[in-house]
């Protein structure tokens, strides 16, 4: 038997595997030697060291939008906006970078910058949400669109590289890039800091009032209330803060890998709602999860380039995961509240 | 003569527990016939199982001297069986009659309104009742909502009626016109089956009786062979016959306000307060009575803090959070707990930012573990162990928790909801026990109960809620009838019982009336 | 100008028909309790569906076999929804997003097949075009388009006066209810989500085959969305859905005009595409009533103890 604290764990694994198991049986059926899809996806996973550096570089921002998912997500704010707030945190350190002169502080400073967009983007909805009433599910999705027809417009317009006639702004100067750790790859200081990122939301969630207020919140805030829980304002609290990983994250991939912006979006902010349920909303969860997707992105491009798998089929695996998990954990907590009740009342 | 409906043997356990156990019951057509018993001793799993919604482990049932097995609601409507639910089960936004046409239409198709009528509106005049058609089912007073729970029971050509504590909801007046229906419904040879464990309303409208303690049968036969107190002895068992030493201590009037009412009017989730005053002083317990929907929602939440009033101001000692001010809160698995954590957490709910169980925003978990154990141990939680999840307890140590968090050291002002609703008789009391205790050690409490027995037995005063306005029932110098006049709102006429004395309940100690 | 007028009339129907029939999909899901925020991906499955039908079909049955497609698409996908939702009671919105995310990987994975074998062009004269009924020209609408408007109006009707509609409309509301009326709550539940998917699904057919004739996988562009709006917009009626999807139409129409007369000189033609959802947020910021949703809208049935 599995120990019940690592019931979740079980849960997300097999949903994994599952998932995975099943895309493979699919690309099966439509031709591709299970074999060589496993091997090339292993290779170009995990198969040398560039690979690994790759697959860790995938891992970094989605860290950092599956941790400000889960922010929000586990005090009852269901923020959905991650991709906006991701690209508004890519655009506004981008610019930063292209306006501000070259001195020492100037990369924490355009990061913060960057943090500061994705906090403002989500404050819009945090504000809608507390003043009038939109439900900040819908605000964020809304406003993911909104960004990304802004973005598309700053590439086009403001930011755009007169060099170029691609949709795209120039490069950013060397001082606004995170360093490099391993030379020849673009694994940089921003992955180790999302790392360290992960293990203090860990503290918090564990180990602080602040913490503890948000996990009950989320579990019932009628209750919260009734013991003095400043309900609204923590949600809205957590919601920017949310905002601010998620923004951090947009300024670290163009400081880290891209240098530049695009209007081709990654979707990182909505892999990263994938990668807080898989993690099961906890940090060390939502670690392995985003390793975990980064070596299926990487291992999938991998098998797109040499076998022709259509690199979408990876959303579906994703897709089929979380609905796998979901569907586990319902069960596994119907189950566990079926053997702690008692007959009925009368 | 012949029973329409007869159940025998019916034995039924929920895992480990033996919730019936070869229990018996015949009704017959033209009857009212009791089913008594305390919370907790298998009058809903009875009704249940006779209305399809459980099967039983095993036993026999039959209906017209013929054996059927209940599988469901539908079957045991088919068979003429109607329930009405202790809880109502209509659509608040659907009509009076969309609902009917929801519980008894048939087929999908077009919904024809004559035809409706026809079936629904006989039963209803025959009743001497005028139901608004038309109105949404959420606009209509409990009462109301009560009839069309019934003529929904109705409609199917009903043989048997069963309500289960159909009382627990209503006003006096309103109840006693419930149980003139009943009498009327058992004239026209429909078998009425009544749920309660009021002794007083058994006695004034039953002519059989059904007796459970703790899921066997402990009595069934003619209502006339038996007096109240030997009721009571049956119903509650020898030894644990309840006595409640009277406890008049009214608080002086100089005694601090621990909350006060000016003029307070709020509209809070459809419920209306209007130009509510009154105060709540330090060392007495004010009840305050009313039917559910009175304006007790808006009430509360403007005590506690948690609605503003529209006009008039809220004077209270402590705010939410405060070790001052403690909350009961009327539903404890949605207002007061957080099931899905621990005993512990739940404890020290309260704590959370608190030297010393808080430092600098970093909680201490020794700290909250023994202070966790010391209040399991004072407040008797069962099973005593701070690591289990609040969901696993039982309803009466789910409220233990509450009360423990809420009431540990001394709060100076006290507002519970209805605070004994669900548990049985022992959990009751050490409920009651516990909000005497607080007024013992100078807490102001303010006491929102729907059951007026209750609220009776304990309060120094009682004001009351009706229509959403708030007025001092004059309580102790008052009587009960009194009260339910205040509480079916004064200003409307409504006529006074047929036969009152028959639904005043057992004379209690305390109960002061004259 | 009246043929300005007429033009743009023209339009914003043209838009608006894919809002009614994936809004009154909604409604009927929403009305039943269930809440789909996936609804964005069962309008994509309606998209590659009904293309990937109509390519199949040919000019001699692309647009039934269109229709179809789009419609079976649109059901599969909510139906995995349903069964995640309505029986194993999971979290509607973060179901939601998860079909959100299934459905686009499926689409673009179907959508790389199709190119693959060259079948990525829709067959020609297959009655995938405006039909024209004389007369002013916003009569000129695509064949789906005036089924849409026969389907809202059936909707509307069925919901007010049927007590199918009756049983819908409890659902959401007091499911016990319907319970002890003997109606089986889950089994309705799946069947309103199913019909939400096939009503989504004719809006994902009406995107790709008639409107634009192509796919691309991001077509339905947030449209899913933005109908998750106009139902609360129009407070769960059909009247109000109806008001907001012409409305919403007619903001598309109006923002293609400016687009086409050459303001895209001084501002990019995305901000003009981002117009719809401003919109949008801005009417739930400003019309936004409370309580007005049913009652137990996301809330699963039956609720734990």
């Amino acid at each position: 038997m599995i120990p019940p604290r690592f019931h979740g764990v079980a849960l997300a694994a097999g949903s994994a595997a599952g998932a995975v198991a099943l895309a493979i049986l699919g690309l099966w059926c439509a031709g591709f030697a299970p074999l060589a899809v496993i091997t090339t996806w292993c290779a170009g996973a995990f198969g040398n060291g560039t690979r690994i550096a790759l697959s860790l570089q995938e891992a970094g921002p989605l860290l950092l939008t599956g941790l400000a998912t889960a922010l929000a997500f586990r005090c009852g704010v269901l923020n959905v906006g991650g991709e906006g707030q991701f690209l508004a945190g890519a655009a506004l350190f981008t610019a930063a970078a292209l306006v501000l002169p070259v001195v020492g502080f100037a990369l924490p400073l355009a990061l913060g910058l960057g943090a500061a967009a994705g906090a403002a983007w989500a404050a819009i909805a945090a504000g809608l949400a507390r003043w009038r009433g939109v439900p900040v599910v819908l605000s964020t999705i809304l406003l993911n669109i909104i960004a990304v027809a802004v973005l598309g417009a700053l590439v086009e317009g403001p930011l755009r590289d007169p060099a170029t006639t691609a949709p795209q702004s120039a490069l950013v100067a060397d001082v606004f890039h995170l360093p490099v750790l391993v030379a020849g790859t673009r694994l940089h200081l921003g992955i180790v800091l999302a790392f360290v990122l992960a293990g203090v939301v860990w503290l918090v969630h564990e180990r602080t009032s602040l913490g503890f207020e948000a996990k009950v919140i989320g579990l019932n805030p009628a209750a919260a209330l009734r013991v003095g829980m400043p309900v609204a304002a923590r949600q809205m609290q957590l919601l920017v803060a949310s905002g601010a990983i998620a923004g951090l994250a947009g300024a670290a991939q163009v400081a880290g890998v891209t240098h530049f912006l695009s209007a081709a979006t990654t979707s990182y902010g909505y892999a990263g709602i994938v990668v807080a349920l898989l993690g099961r909303l906890h940090p060390v969860g939502i670690a392995a999860a985003a390793l975990f997707m980064g070596l299926l992105d990487t291992g999938g491009r991998a098998c797109e380039k040499q076998l022709g798998v259509p690199h979408e089929l990876g959303d579906v695996v994703k897709g089929v995961m979380v609905l796998g998990v979901l569907i586990a954990a319902a069960w596994a907590a119907r189950r566990s509240a079926a053997a702690h009740q008692g007959p009925a009342d009368g | 003569m012949l029973p329409v409906v007869a159940l025998t043997g019916i034995r039924k356990a929920f895992a480990a527990t033996l919730a019936l156990d070869d229990v018996s019951l015949a009704l017959a057509p033209g009857v009212v016939h009791g089913v008594l018993g305390e919370n907790g001793a298998g009058k809903s799993t009875l009704m249940h199982i006779l209305f399809g919604l459980i099967q039983p482990d095993a036993g026999r049932i039959q209906v017209d001297g013929r054996p059927v097995v209940l599988a469901s609601p539908a079957v045991a409507r088919g068979l003429g069986i109607g329930l009405v639910h202790q809880h109502f089960c209509l659509s608040p936004s659907l009509t009076v009659l969309e609902n009917l046409a929801l519980a008894v239409g048939e087929g999908f198709g077009l919904v024809r309104r004559r035809d409706l009528l026809a079936q629904v509106a006989p039963a209803a005049a025959a009743l001497g009742w005028e139901m608004p058609w038309d109105a949404p089912a959420g606009s209509l007073s409990v009462g109301g909502q009560q009839r069309l729970e019934i003529l929904k029971a109705l409609a199917g050509g009903g043989k048997v009626l069963i309500l289960d504590e159909p009382t627990a909801v209503l006003a006096p007046q309103e109840a006693a016109e419930l149980l003139r229906a009943l009498r009327r419904l058992a004239a026209t040879g429909m078998a009425v089956v009544f749920i309660s464990h009021k002794l007083a309303e058994i006695e004034s409208v039953c002519d059989e009786v059904t007796i459970l303690r703790r899921g066997r049968l402990v009595h069934h036969g003619p209502l006339a062979d038996l007096d109240r107190a030997r009721l009571a002895t049956l119903m509650v068992g020898p030894a644990a016959h309840p006595a409640i030493p009277p406890d008049p201590r009214p608080a002086g009037a100089q005694a601090d306000i621990r909350l006060r009412f000016t003029g307070v009017s709020l509209t809070c989730e459809g419920q209306r307060l209007s130009d509510a005053s009154f105060t709540v002083r330090a060392g007495e317990i004010v009840g305050v009575a009313g039917v559910d929907g009175n304006g007790q929602g808006a009430l509360v939440d403007a005590a506690l803090g948690l609605a503003a009033p529209t006009s008039g101001t809220v004077a209270r000692s402590g705010n939410l959070g405060d070790r001052a001010l403690a909350v009961i809160p009327g539903d404890r698995r949605r207002e007061g707990l957080v099931t899905a954590l621990s005993v512990r957490d739940n404890l020290l709910l309260k704590d959370r930012r608190r030297r010393p169980y808080a430092r600098w925003g970093w909680l201490a978990p020794a700290l909250w573990r023994r202070k966790a154990v010391r209040l399991i141990r004072r407040f008797d939680v069962r099973p005593a162990d701070a690591g289990l999840p609040v969901a696993a307890l039982s309803g009466g140590n789910q409220q233990k928790v509450v009360v423990a968090r809420e009431l540990d050291p001394r709060p100076r002002l006290v507002v519970a909801v209805n605070p004994t609703r669900g548990l049985d008789l022992a959990a009751s009391a050490a409920v009651m026990d516990r909000l005497r205790a607080a007024r013992a050690a100078g807490a102001g409490v303010l006491l929102v109960h729907s059951d007026l027995d209750e609220l009776l037995e304990i309060s120094d005063r009682i004001l009351v809620c009706a229509a959403g306005r708030v007025s001092d029932s004059g309580w102790p110098a008052t009587t009960r009838e009194r009260i339910g006049r205040l509480m079916l709102d004064a200003a409307s006429a409504i006529p006074t019982a047929v036969r009152p004395a028959t639904v005043r309940p057992a004379a209690k100690p305390g109960d002061g009336a004259p | 100008m009246a043929e300005l007028v007429s033009g743009v009339a023209q339009s914003a129907l043209t838009a608006a028909v894919p809002l009614l029939l994936a809004g009154t999909g909604e409604l009927v899901a929403e009305r039943a309790g269930v809440l789909n925020i996936g609804l964005e991906g069962l309008i994509l499955a309606g998209c590659i569906g009904g293309f990937a039908g109509a390519v199949l079909g040919g000019t001699a049955g692309g647009l039934w076999l269109g229709v179809g497609g789009a419609v079976v698409a649109g059901m599969l996908v909510a139906g995995i929804f349903a069964v995640a939702v309505v029986y194993a009671r999971v979290d509607q919105i973060v179901a939601g997003m998860a079909v959100n995310l299934l459905a686009f990987g499926a689409a673009g994975t179907i959508w790389h097949a199709l190119q693959d074998a060259g079948r990525d062009s829709l067959p020609s004269g297959a009655g995938f075009d405006r039909i024209a009924l004389g007369g002013p020209i916003v009569f000129d609408q695509y064949g789906l388009g005036w089924l849409a408007l026969a389907l809202v109006a059936v909707t509307g009707w069925m919901l007010a006066k049927t007590r199918a509609g009756l049983v819908l409309r409890a659902l959401g509301e007091a499911p016990e209810a319907c319970a002890v009326a003997g109606i089986d709550v889950l089994r309705w539940r799946f069947a309103a989500v199913l019909a939400c998917g096939a009503l989504a699904g004719l809006a994902g057919a009406y995107l790709s085959i008639m409107r634009t004739h192509s796919f691309a996988p991001d077509m339905s562009g947030g449209l899913g969305f933005l109908v998750l709006a106009l139902v609360i917009f129009g407070r769960w009626r059909i009247g109000g859905l109806v008001v907001g999807c012409l409305g919403f139409g007619l903001i598309d129409a109006v923002q293609q005009q400016l687009q086409g007369a050459g303001a895209a000189g001084a501002v990019s033609y995305r901000l003009f595409q981002a117009l719809p959802y401003l919109a949008a947020l801005f009417a739930l910021a400003v019309f936004r009533g409370r309580g007005n949703g049913p009652a137990q809208l996301g809330r699963p049935w039956p609720e734990e103890r």
